[in-house]
């Protein structure tokens, strides 16, 4: 509407400064002192790429990062599978459908580090409800806490459960946009609801499918509160994701110049995924 | 539709329509599939609020029904919310003063910047200025922890409400700029423009026209910068350890402090989780739009 004015940078800038001012600063510092071997405690010193090399030669690295990925894979294909079933559920015409849909949309506003502790009262394998049910039904129950995949994949469903619904809400309203002129016509041509879904609903959803998927990668993959608060880490060290492995290395060990070269590579590999990102939704973001 | 029901009376006597017909046996189906869901969703949340009425003895065993399987208990509810619970105030009151006052701040900072973003062009590109915007919510928070806390330690401010609303604004403001750009840039801009035909300056159209306008996107943007301050964990944990330690931090320490006692933890994630929940109720037609950062329309 109007041209850039002094009243524009009025309105623009305050909100800019304040993230330039509390984002910059710790993200040259970070990077900075990822070249040193700073610890608490003790003078820098500048190690050059000393910090990066440790990273391939860390045996926690490949660890760690395998637990990410298995937690951010399974987690992204379980949302994505049952949030889109769950969507084409209630996009049929259902009385009451708006206060279902408020019940649905519950777990995404719950504090993670508290859900955490959920997923420690519902796994329990003597006590938790998880397990007695599995037993219910002549199933052996799940050594939730003692094998590490288990454990892996409790975290797994707990963030499936806190997200799952995130992916409905979004794959809904994305549904809920199609024309239904064009649902009536595809229907005079076959009566087969699972084509009609294939052909018509889901390559119109697909650029929000897109956008939720990447949006969980990333947040999927920075997943700390989760199995921080349910098993601590363990059992030993199985549920230590890579966000994780850099809290214990900067603020439990204090090696914050290591940790501070892990935090990098995790930055570099988000800019990645941001990039890719971006470069879809640029246009969305112009005045005309 | 019913000329051809009348012709079919006659066939309908040799092939009686079924009572489970196709049609009626897919509405069962998807009632079913309905009903699953809604379980599903709300079951781990009824075995908490089961095991906080249990004594710590009964939380060892997975009974569910009340009364019938075990006698349920307030003891957990009353040690945590009653005159014992000077500290669940102390640190809820905690909570609530960072929560409201990042908020406050970062829907007032948010909503003059997407305004800005909406309604007018920069010489660095808009895309550009929300691009970065948005890449702040892409940066992990464990990357910027130590730094964060350097800061606040040279401003004298850890363990303060201000240094946690510095902190809690930073990461919420993203949200609030985008769900306000977004609203704006929607909005049609014809009032405004008459406004400024009629003489009227950038600000006085702002905070006259467009501003109330904008009321129902400014709730969201609120409610839900407040969900994410309440649910913040990881920089209070860090930087708070008494004077400004938030309900997360205390739900948190609950097991080290008594060992694992499941229906205590229950009635404390209880309690973490159910403000911010019930606010989301209010923002159902911005939760679309504002958790995927305005990329999909709700």
């Amino acid at each position: 509407m109007y041209k850039n004015s002094r009243a524009g940078k009025f309105f623009l800038l305050p909100g800019v400064i304040w993230i330039l001012a509390f984002t910059i600063f710790p993200l040259i510092f970070s990077l900075v002192i990822s070249f040193t071997n700073y610890r608490l405690g003790r003078a820098a010193e500048f190690n050059n790429l000393g910090s990066y090399g440790r990273i391939f030669t860390d045996a926690r690295v490949p660890e760690t990062v395998t637990t990410s990925l298995f937690i951010t894979t399974c987690s992204l294909i379980l949302t994505m599978l049952m949030g889109v079933g769950i969507a084409w559920l209630f996009n049929h015409d259902i009385p009451g459908l708006r206060i279902f849909r408020s019940v649905m949309t519950m777990p995404l506003f719950a504090a993670p580090i508290a859900l955490g502790f959920l997923g420690l009262i519902l796994f329990n394998e003597t006590s938790g409800s998880i397990n007695s049910m599995l037993r219910g039904i002549g199933l052996e129950g799940g050594a939730w806490f003692i094998e590490p995949w288990w454990a892996r994949f409790a975290i797994v469903l707990i963030d499936t459960w806190q997200w799952t619904p995130f992916v409905f809400i979004v794959v809904l309203a994305a549904m809920q946009s199609i024309p239904q002129e064009l649902i009536e016509a595809a229907k005079l041509d076959t009566a087969s609801s699972w084509l009609l879904f294939r052909k018509i609903t889901l390559p119109l959803i697909a650029p929000a499918l897109g956008t939720v998927a990447m949006l969980r990668l990333v947040e999927t993959f920075k997943v700390l509160d989760i199995p921080l608060s349910m098993l601590g880490g363990g059992p030993g060290a199985a549920t230590q994701t890579y966000a994780y492995y850099i809290y214990i290395t900067g603020l439990k060990d204090f090696q914050l110049g290591y940790a501070s070269a892990l935090s990098y590579l995790l930055v570099i590999i988000c800019i990645v995924i941001s990039t890719i990102y971006f470069r879809r939704m640029r246009s969305r973001y112009e005045v005309k | 539709m019913t000329t051809v029901r009348s012709l079919d009376t006659s066939s309908a006597d040799i092939h009686p329509i079924p009572f489970f017909n196709r049609q009626r046996l897919s509405k069962i189906g998807l009632w079913i599939g309905v009903i699953l869901a809604v379980t599903w969703v709300v079951y781990p949340l009824a075995w908490a609020v089961i095991t906080s009425f249990k004594t710590q003895l009964q939380a060892l065993e997975p009974t569910f029904i009340p009364f019938v399987q075990f006698t349920p208990t307030a003891e957990n509810w009353t040690q945590e919310l009653g005159l014992g619970g000077r500290e669940t105030f102390a640190s809820l009151g905690n909570s609530a003063i960072i929560s409201i006052g990042s908020t406050l701040l970062a829907t007032t900072l948010g909503t003059l910047t997407g305004y800005a973003l909406a309604r007018f062009k920069f010489g660095v590109g808009n895309a550009n200025v929300v691009s970065w915007v948005l890449s702040q919510r892409f940066l992990p928070p464990v990357v910027t922890i130590i730094p964060f806390f350097l800061i606040l330690q040279n401003l004298r401010l850890l363990d303060t409400h201000l240094g946690m609303i510095l902190v809690n604004t930073t990461f919420t403001l993203p949200f609030a700029i985008l769900i306000m750009r977004d609203y704006f840039a929607e909005f049609p801009d014809e009032i405004e423009e008459a406004a400024l035909v009629d003489g009227a300056n950038p600000l006085q159209i702002f905070f006259r026209v467009a501003l109330p306008l904008a009321l129902p996107a400014l709730a969201a943007s609120a409610i839900i910068c407040f969900a994410f301050a309440w649910n913040e964990y990881l920089f209070a944990s860090v930087m708070t350890n008494r004077n400004a330690k938030p309900y997360t931090f205390l739900v948190a320490s609950t097991s080290t402090v008594r060992g694992v006692h499941f229906g205590f933890l229950a009635t404390r994630l209880l309690i973490a989780i159910t403000l911010p929940v019930i606010l989301s109720l209010f923002v159902q037609r911005y939760i679309v739009r504002g958790l995927t950062l305005g990329a999909v329309k709700g």
